[in-house]
Parts: C-alpha cells; structure tokens; sequence
C-alpha cells in the first residue's frame, strides 16, 4: 500500500515536472523573438536593442537556457510567477483572485454532472434494450455533442434574453449588496454557467456509468446473487457497487475536460473565473499569465488524479495487497 | 425487391450474428454517416452554393435575411451563409487531418512498445501515462496561443495532445493479437517481423484502429470550434466556431441576428459532432458488443412467466420422503425466429438424502434444467411446460417474491466457477451474511450462522474477513457450498461443482457435499460432464443428450452396464486412471 503510494506520487511527480519544462519551453519555442510576445503588441515594434536585453533579463529570458531554466526554477519555488503584463501585478496575485469562482462552477459541475449522470446511467443499463433506454442513450449522446459555448449561447438566449428570468453577466451584480442580497444575487448569476457545463460533462459519466453497469450485468457473481434468493435490490446493489469503480477514475480523470469546458463557458458568461482570464490573457497576450494559469490548472489536475489514483484501492480490494496466506 | 423486404433479409442477416451490435447501434451508425456525408458534400460543392467569398464583404453590416444573403450579414457585410457553408470544409479537414495523425502517432508507439518489448516498451507506455493525464484542452489553448493560429498548426498542435488515447487502447490489442495461435505460428515458422505485422497485427488492430479514428475527429472537431470561439482560430478563414466569437463578441443576441448568426453554426457544430459520435459509438459496439446490452441473462426487463396454469388445477400428490420431483419438464430457446428445446420433456424424481446425477456433454441441457428448477430461466428461453414438485408445491405456479422465496432458502445453487460467482468487492463473510440474512432477522444471529456454516466448510476464522481474489480455488468452492448450506434448504443443485479444480481438491469438494447431505438431511442435485465423478457419489442416474434424457437408473447399474451407446462414450470420455474409492 505504502510503495503503491510512493511509486505513485514518483509518476505524478514526473508529470509534474514535464508540466513545468513545457511552461519553461513554450515562449521559447514560439516562432519570433520572445519579446514580442511579453511586450504589449503596440510596444515591441519600437523598443531599442538595449530595452530588449532588459526586458529579456528581466523575464528570465537571457544566458544560456541552461542557466534561464535554473533560474526558472529558482523563481518558481518561491511562487514567483513573473507579472501580469495586463494588470501590472503579480502573476500569482491575479490567479487568486480568480481561483475562487472557477473552484465553485468546476466543483458544483463536477459534483451535479456525476450525480445526474451515474443516476441516468444506471437507469438506463437496467432497462437497456428498451425503449426508454435507447431514447435517453441516443438524447444524451445527441446532448454530450452539443458544444458547451452553444449551449451556453442557448440558454442565454432562451433565460435572460427571451424569458429575462436570470441575468448573464459576470459572477456578482454591479450595485451594491451585501449579506443574504450578496449571495441571491451571486446564486442567480451562477446559475446558468453551472447548468450549461453540467450539461457538457454529464453524458460522458452517463456513458462511462452505463457501459460500466451493462458490463458487470453479465459477470456471473450477478446471477449467482439472484439465485442466492436476494432481492432485486440486494441485487442491484451488488452489481452498482463494482459499477461504480470506473465512474470514480473517469470523473476525476474527466476533471480536465471539465476546466477545459470552463474556459469556454466562463466566456460565455463573462463568468470571472481562470478560464476567463485565460480567454482574456490570449486576446491582451499577456503571455505570463497564461502560463501561470496553465501551470496552477495542471497542478489541480494532476492532484485530482494522484487522489483518484490513491482512492482506487479503497473502493476495489483487488488492487489491496493481499493478505499473507 | 421490395425495399420492406430488403430491410428484412438485412436483419436476419444481422440477427444471426451476435458482434453485429444492436439495431439501436446500426440505427445510429446510420444516422452518423449519413450526416457527415451530407456535410462533407457542403464542404465539397462549397463555391457552387455559397454565392459569395466568406472572408471578404460583399454587402451592407447587419442585414437580415435576404434572397441574396439567405443568412443575412455580419458587422462587415461578409456573408454568413457563404461563411456556413465554407466552414463545413474547416472543421472536417480539422477532424480528418488531427485523427490521422493522432491515430498514426498512437499506432506508432503502440506497434513500437508492442513489439520491443523489455525498457523501451515500458518507457513508451510510461509517456502515454503521463500525456493522458494532462489536461489537455488547457494545452491545447495554451499551445496555440503561442505556436499560431494556422489550420495547418492547429491541426498539428491538437493531434500532438490528443496521441495517447488511441495508443493506449491500440497497445493493448497489439498485446491480444501478439499472442493468438496464428501470429505466435507465424513467428516460430520464421515470418519477418514486417511480414507477421502486415499480415497479421494491422488486419486485427483494424476495428479499433477505425473506432480510435472516428473518437479523435470528434473531439478535434470540438477542440477547433472551441479554440476559433476563444478568437483563436485561423485568422485567414472563418470556421464554425470563430462565426460564435464573433457573434458572441458583438453580442449578437441583443437583437434578432441571433436567429441566423448563432443558430446556423451552431446546429451545423452539433451535426457533425453528433454524426461523429453516432459513428464512433456504433463502430465501439461492433468491436465490443457488451455495449449493446443483448441476450444477458439473469437482469434487465423481468421475465414474463409464461404458461401459466390454469387455476385450481392442482398437481397430483407427491409420493412421502419425495423431495424432488420434475414431470415433463421442456425448456426452449428463442433463436432467429424458431424455439430450440434445451431440455425436452423430462421427468425424475429425488428422494430425501438421497444424490440425483444428472450427466451430459455441454450443450445437453444440464445448466437450463438447474436455472429451470430455480426458477430463472429468462428471456429468450421459457419454460414450455411441465412440473417441479418441492415437498408437494409446484414451484411453478408461484409468482414474484414468492417465487424468489424459494431461492437460498428451499433451493440452493452451488455454482459452476466459484471465483466469478463471488462478488470481488465483498468479503467472503459478507457474502455469507446475506444468505443467511434471508431467514434471520436479527444481523447478530445472521453473522453468527455465516460463521458457523463457514467453519463447518472448513475456513477457518480468521480467513472470513478475506476477499474471494485471496483465496485458492478450492477455498472460493467452499465458501459457495457456505451460502448455499446456510439456511439449511431442502435441495441442493450443484452445477459443475468441482470442474476446474485439481484431483484432490475435487475429492475433498465432493467429500464435503456428501458430509453435509449426511448432516443436513440436502437432497443434492449433481450436474456434471464427468460421468465417472458422478458416478462415484450419486444413488441414481440420469444420462442427458439434446435436452433428453437417454438413459436414467440406479448408478451402479449405468455404470457397470450401460445401455445406451451415448453412456458408453461418456464413460470412454471419463478414463479411470485409478480405482478412487467413493467417498463415504
């Protein structure tokens, strides 16, 4: 259990690692020279070669790319993440501002869509073949197509703009509230950015789920449950059980589609979240930025799965080790 | 042929082979290609039906609809139909190109660590571990941010993200492949290494390769949409998704424009995304058709008991010290149209303590005749007809939780395949438990009886918390012998007890059922193709063959005389290496 642990966080490490030299790499590979993309694009055209030596130590950017990526390093274990070229601050400062919101859509998705999709999931592997089962298979199919930002559109046009029941601006109102106001007010406006990417993940854990239970339906300890004399209940709760385990893995594992569909959906909605910021760090090429936040989400994710991966022997005995004979 | 009539033979065509997949899957798979026909005959006659150049105005900002301009046009003038119907070229040769690549890519290193082996192989699939963990639609934004915006790269940056899935799932059929009867052949007898792969891995790695495929265009599609609707998309030419960013940008949806500047790009999106993902599921089933949920016995939709009796047509009494008795028992199978008879037309009685052998090939109608007696023979087999008499009741008259009753209380399974039979997340005590849970309310006293039954199996306690994956295949028997014992049924049917299971390990099993009818007062049914073993334990015989039986006496008189040639050839098929006494 314990080396399973160790060999683990060694992999994750790894990852880790890969995500920090791809951070370190990326303005250096792009194509041109590097301060094109630091400096405001209205800047670089005119600054002199000795302001381009400056801005170029100041980033990290000069020497060897040995001594850069020491450097690098260097900064990073103190948390410095360079500085923002938009907003003048710190890196790490604008990421927490907005870490926050994009916690509560992310986390509220992740918890509703697993919910709703192993639910409809299960429902739908024990009626399979059937005709309710294939309508709800072929909706959610249809449903898990539709691009996140088009349903977001969607919703918008049909909830705020046709009906005017839910603003769509932003995750808090203009004027000012405070108390029990203060979060109505914010409820209301995270309520259709939640929905839409809900909807976005939900049909891939309806999928995994159903699969999942269609398969251990037809493992044998199911029918020998049956013929032991429990009820159809104690029966369904055998085969849920193991059914479970890959919904686990996939909807942890499926977190980094799910920030991904924040990106877009957060846009949708003017939503201040990171995936926000990374749409508005790619339009002002605020390239530091969008390196701090691609950095801060591959931490999150890798975290989620090196849980994910440490929960699994919990809920499958399995992969425990097994007990000396 | 009428169409109506082609439909059918193409069917029964599909009906009578199971990897078809279902009719839902082939329905989608339809529907799929059908769409991204459609779209990809848009994407190729595109400068015959547009009308007007999408990237450059060829009218007055903002008009609506018009016969001109069908879609109306944008906040320069350019026209947003031609903009549609030139996008469909965008996001296919997106889709097409990135799944080539991807599934290239993955195939490479499939096919590589496949057949390397040894550190490299171990290494390779190291790398595909960790490239599927990235979240990578974050890298892909990130990446094009600052490699480019150019189709060309986009492609190029979302296949070198979206590698990893199809060599993940290609390595392990690579692996499958590697050790089939013919490829090993192919090896031993000399066949270069590219002539054993030519021949014999890609033609297999094929299905999957094509599923891969369809999966990595679909999410490509997607992936290309969303970057164009961040404003990341080819600045040279208007997609799908960069019509929504500029739509959305401009928010169009403050006025009517949303009708034809969202709406049309954002259903086309969908279709081809759809048509992708009808495709792709339908080709996963094909390769894998547990996904289509056909013929599974044991769940799903209830059985309809069929045939029932009519009312107050009571059976005839039971000879006293009967326990068991079938009357022209016929069990059928629904198969492509017509009803196979699994068991036909059988009858035997078992009386108490006593151990009815029921013996025959695979295929003879043991196993249906065990689910029969049990009550569980499901959808497409029914019980035709006939009787199962237990202590005077007939069985199959009972209904529902009636019917369920019976089961682990009055009839017990000990099932073929102990370790499949034992559900893997639970302990084998609390396996135990629930059966004995059946006739005890009190979970004190249930976990006492589990306990108890367990010991007199021969487990001793300290092994009870253990999982069934921990215990020798001999243990998992005993633990199933438990939970049919534990409330102390009438009867005992025991499918293949001990097939699988090594010489002495299958004298001790049986050693133990006789043990326990002793001390239970069980009347066993005992369901083998080994006719030797059977004979060894049972009091009487019955000899099956195509769902008949064809010969059925006292077991010493089959064994020592048998009558019919079938018997003869079961014995032959059963040498006795050795004189076993039989077990007392």
């Amino acid at each position: 259990m314990r080396r399973r642990g160790v060999r683990i966080a060694l992999q994750y490490a790894g990852v880790l690692f890969v995500a920090i030299v791809l951070n370190f790499a990326l303005p250096r590979l792009a194509p041109g020279d590097a301060v094109d993309y630091l400096l405001p694009p209205e800047a670089a055209g005119e600054v002199t070669a000795a302001e381009r030596e400056s801005v170029l130590a100041q980033y990290g950017l000069g020497g060897s790319p040995v001594t850069q990526f020491g450097s690098y390093l260097s900064r990073l274990a103190e948390g410095d993440l360079g500085v923002s070229i938009r907003y003048g601050q710190p890196v790490t400062e604008v990421l927490t501002e907005r870490i926050g919101w994009t916690l509560l859509l992310v986390g509220g998705a992740l918890a509703l869509s697993t919910l709703l999709g192993v639910l409809l999931g299960f429902f739908a592997a024990w009626r399979r073949g059937s005709k309710s089962d294939t309508t709800s298979l072929t909706g959610v199919m249809v449903l898990d197509a539709m691009p996140p930002f088009f349903v977001g559109l969607l919703l918008i046009l049909v909830f705020s703009v046709s009906l005017g029941w839910l603003p769509i601006f932003g995750a808090l109102p203009a004027t000012e509230a405070s108390g029990l106001a203060l979060v109505f007010e914010a409820g209301q406006r995270l309520i259709l950015p939640l929905v839409t990417l809900t909807l976005g993940f939900v049909g891939t854990v309806y999928l995994i789920a159903r699969a999942s239970l269609v398969g251990e339906l037809q493992e044998d300890y199911v029918l020998m449950a049956e013929a032991k004399g429990l009820s159809p209940r104690q029966v369904r709760r055998h085969a849920q059980r193991n059914a479970l385990l890959p919904v686990v893995t996939i909807t942890l594992v499926g977190l980094g589609t799910l920030i991904g569909g924040a990106a877009v959906v957060e846009t949708v909605f003017s939503y201040p979240g990171l995936g926000r910021l990374i749409y508005e760090s790619v339009l002002a090429r605020d390239y530091p930025v969008l390196q701090g936040a691609f950095l801060l989400l591959a931490v999150g994710v890798l975290l989620c799965n090196f849980v994910a991966d440490l929960l699994y022997p919990l809920l499958d005995p399995r992969l425990r080790r097994p007990v000396a004979q | 042929m009428t169409a109506a009539a082609t439909l059918r033979r193409v069917k029964r065509a599909f009906a009578g082979n199971p990897s078809a997949g279902s009719r839902t899957g082939r329905r989608l798979g339809l529907i799929g290609a059908g769409l991204l026909l459609g779209v990809t005959l848009v994407a190729v006659f595109a400068p015959l039906l547009a009308g007007h150049d999408p990237t450059a105005p060829s009218g007055a900002p903002y008009q609506a609809p018009s016969f001109e301009f069908p879609l109306g046009t944008d906040d320069v003038g350019q026209d947003l139909f031609a903009q549609l119907v030139y996008g469909a070229r965008i996001s296919l040769t997106i889709g097409v190109l990135s799944a080539i690549l991807a599934t290239a890519i993955g195939l490479g290193v499939a096919l590589l660590a496949g057949s390397l082996r040894g550190r490299t192989e171990v290494l390779l699939m190291r790398v595909v571990d960790l490239a599927l963990v990235f979240p990578f639609f974050v890298l892909v934004i990130v990446l094009a941010a600052f490699l480019g915006r150019d189709l060309l790269i986009t492609a190029a940056v979302i296949s070198a993200v979206l590698w990893a899935k199809p060599a993940r799932v290609l390595y392990s059929d690579v692996l499958k492949v590697g050790e089939f009867q013919h490829v090993v052949a192919a090896r031993a007898m000399g066949a270069s290494h590219l002539r054993v792969l030519g021949r014999h891995v890609l033609p297999r790695l094929a299905p999957l390769g094509v599923s891969q495929f369809v999966r990595t265009a679909n999410v490509a599609v997607f992936l290309e949409s969303a970057l164009a609707f961040l404003g990341l998309g080819d600045p040279n030419r208007v997609s799908w998704g960069s019509m929504l960013f500029f739509a959305n940008s401009r928010s169009a949806f403050l006025t009517d424009a949303w009708l034809w500047w969202i709406l049309p790009p954002g259903l086309a999106l969908t279709l081809v995304l759809v048509g992708f993902a009808f495709l792709g599921y339908a080709i996963e089933e094909r390769a894998d058709p547990r996904l289509s949920g056909r013929r599974q016995p044991g769940a799903g939709r209830r059985a309809r008991r069929t045939a029932s009796r009519p009312a107050g047509d009571d059976p005839a009494p039971q000879t006293p010290g009967t326990v068991l008795e079938v009357r022209n028992l016929s069990v059928a199978y629904r198969s492509g149209g017509r009803e196979v008879r699994a068991v036909d037309d059988i009858g035997f009685t078992a009386q108490k303590r006593s151990i009815v052998g029921l013996v025959g090939e695979s295929g003879s109608g043991k196993s249906s005749l065990a689910f029969a007696l049990l009550g569980m023979v499901r959808p497409p087999g029914r019980v035709q007809g006939g009787e199962i008499l237990l202590n005077g009741r007939d069985l199959r008259s009972l209904r529902g939780p009636e019917a369920r009753g019976i089961r682990g209380r009055e009839i017990a399974l000990v099932p073929q395949g102990a370790m499949s039979s034992l559900n893997p997340a639970y302990t084998i005590r609390r396996q135990v438990v629930e059966s004995a849970a059946l006739t005890r309310e009190d979970p004190r006293a249930a976990g006492e009886r589990a306990r108890e039954v367990l010991e007199s199996v021969g487990i001793a306690p300290q092994r009870h918390g253990a999982y069934p994956h921990e215990l020798s295949g001999g243990m998992r028997q005993r633990v199933v012998i438990a939970m049919a014992v534990a409330n102390e049924p009438s009867l005992v049917v025991a499918d293949e007890p001990v097939t699988g299971l090594d010489v002495v390990t299958q004298a001790r099993i049986l050693q133990l059922l006789l043990e326990l009818r002793d001390r239970l007062g069980l009347t066993l049914v005992l369901i083998s193709h080994d006719l030797r073993l059977v004979g060894r334990v049972a009091d009487q015989l019955l000899v099956m063959q195509g769902g008949r039986v064809v010969e059925t006496g006292a077991a010493e008189t089959v064994m020592t005389s048998p009558r019919h040639p079938h018997t003869e050839a079961l014995l032959a098929a059963s040498p006795a290496l050795r004189e076993v006494e039989r077990p007392r």
